[in-house]
């Protein structure tokens, strides 16, 4: 959503914490973020299976027949959070006429990109001053517009083989299934390695930015942030706290 | 008045004392089941140091071990019915074959099939490596210890056919003689019915996986090569696959590697979908940790300082 329709400033003047996502935004993460995890602990001992604690978690969960029924509930889940997502976007551009601009890739975000890394090595004294999305958020939000695609598609294969090769090569079974897996590796050590690491370890958020689910930023973390969007919205300069 | 105690405020340890009696009757009153030794047999032959000299002069073992008839499927059947009514006139050990037969006077059906299959074929012609009744039906080959199918420790258990096919299927060098050159074992752990099947627990719907034998047959098992076998060309093999996938067409049966890996010749798209896909999961889990590693050498260094 572009910054300009929303927020007030005068409004903001004197509020400690700033909206930052909408209760959409909110709810997508957070079925996002569950379906994904119950995903992946019924995927893994599927993907494992010779390991002993595959053996002994799938014992916990009842059976391989009730960790499947799980893991489609949940694929389910997570392809209605998507469908919510689109719904949302196309509503919001289409009927609503606003502008979802912050989160388009552009050569500025190439740019600080490297003026990150040259920050992370020290070869720059300040961290770069990111808009309403850093390159992370981008790169995490246009990931899932390749990977849940390679997910839903090569994970209904296997669920209706039968059906897929009634009108596909009979190759696209053991194609999902290369595809599944790694794909799926991909996304849980992208999510523990990075998308983790960043929102829990980095400075000032341990032990976790609650802001995907509050909806909120404190006023001092969205000035340290996402400098130029504070700005843009607050009509402050983003510097004049920061010591906070 | 310790009698008006107990009912009055430990009434439950009666019931309670009931409940462990019952429970320890049933613990402790574990009577082994005997084998039926009719004509006594097992008094010499349970001897372990009992030998014997065959007509060729051959000093064989004539001990049998009394708990693997116990256990066994047989154990209520007298030894003589299997032995012939009068044992020590039998002048030679069984071989593959005529141990075959003998089972065979009792399981005509299943003789009958494993003599056209390819196992009883090569036993037939003096192969001793093939696999004849008790080296599938019995953990240790021996007839005395063969078990009911339906005993989940019977090696011709659903979950333990594969392990069983295994033990012969699994040795290259053995395997190498037929020309049988796929690691068939191991592809089939790694396979959807493999992992189903060592995953799913002692129950009826998760035991209805395939295993080898649904695909090849048990005992009138044939080589892949013999076209009358149920998975020799993909119109076989996809009738094979429609027994338990309704409608499975020719298409569905295409998509299966024929326990090989995926190569240029074996499903290139599968081949070439491992290369990028592995490819793009080493590169972008390589840049996000040398992101992560710079970014907390950071976090570090910034807080050692903000310390100091």
């Amino acid at each position: 959503m572009s910054t300009a329709e929303r927020a007030i400033p005068s409004e903001l003047a004197h509020e400690e914490s700033i909206p930052r996502f909408d209760i959409h935004q909110r709810i997508q993460h957070l079925f996002l973020m569950l379906s994904f995890a119950v995903l992946v602990v019924t995927g893994m001992p599927l993907k494992f299976a010779e390991s002993g604690i595959s053996k002994w978690w799938i014992g916990v969960l009842g059976g391989v027949e009730p960790t499947r029924l799980i893991h489609r509930g949940a694929a389910w889940v997570m392809i209605a959070t998507c469908v919510y997502h689109l719904a949302y976007l196309i509503y919001n551009v289409v009927v609503q006429k606003k502008k979802f601009t912050d989160m388009i890739p552009t050569k500025r975000d190439v740019i600080l990109f490297f003026d990150e890394i040259a920050y992370f090595v020290g070869l720059r004294k300040e961290k770069p001053r990111y808009g309403r999305y850093n390159w992370r958020e981008k790169f995490d939000y246009f990931a899932m517009f390749w990977g849940i695609p390679v997910m839903a598609l090569s994970g209904l294969v296997m669920m209706f083989p039968v059906f897929a090769t009634k009108y596909l090569p009979g190759w696209v079974v053991p194609v999902a299934l290369i595809a599944h897996s790694d794909e799926a590796m991909l996304a849980l050590t992208w999510i523990v390695i990075v998308h983790i690491f960043f929102n829990h370890f980095s400075p000032g958020t341990f032990p976790m930015n609650t802001s995907i689910f509050t909806g909120k930023l404190s006023r001092g973390r969205y000035m340290t942030e996402h400098p130029v969007e504070y700005e843009k919205i607050t009509g402050q300069p983003a510097e004049a706290r920061e010591s906070k | 008045m310790i009698a008006r105690k107990i009912t009055k405020r430990k009434w439950w340890i009666l019931p309670a004392g009931l409940l462990v009696l019952i429970g320890l009757f049933f613990v402790l009153n574990k009577s082994p089941a005997y084998a039926l030794d009719e004509s006594g047999c097992l008094q010499c032959h349970g001897n372990a140091g009992l030998t014997g000299t065959d007509n060729v002069g051959q000093k064989v073992s004539l001990y049998v071990d009394q708990q693997s008839i116990d256990t066994g499927a047989h154990r209520y059947i007298d030894c003589v019915a299997c032995h012939s009514a009068k044992p020590h006139d039998a002048g030679t050990s069984l071989t593959k074959e005529s141990m075959t037969q003998l089972c065979g006077s009792c399981h005509q059906y299943e003789e009958k099939q494993y003599v056209q299959s390819i196992h009883g074929q090569q036993v037939a012609q003096g192969d001793g490596a093939a696999a004849s009744c008790v080296d599938c039906h019995s953990s240790d080959g021996n007839p005395h210890s063969v078990m009911r199918t339906l005993e989940y420790t019977a090696p011709t258990y659903k979950k333990n056919i594969a392990a069983t096919c295994a033990a012969c299927h699994a040795q290259e060098d053995l395997m190498a003689n037929y020309g049988i050159v796929e690691k068939v074992y191991e592809s089939y752990m790694r396979s959807f019915h493999g992992k189903a099947l060592s995953l799913g627990m002692y129950r009826p719907t998760e035991l209805d996986k395939a295993t080898c034998t649904n695909c090849h047959g048990a005992h009138d098992i044939k080589a892949v090569t013999d076209p009358s076998s149920p998975v020799a060309g993909l119109d076989n093999l996809s009738k094979t696959c429609e027994s338990c996938h309704p409608g499975a067409g020719v298409q569905f049966a295409a998509g299966f590697l024929g326990h090989k890996e995926a190569s240029p010749q074996n499903i290139p798209a599968a081949h070439y979908t491992e290369i990028i896909f592995s490819t793009l999961l080493i590169t972008v889990v390589a840049f996000g940790v040398i992101i992560m590693l710079l970014a907390f050498r950071k976090f570090v260094a910034m807080r050692w300082k903000e310390k100091a």
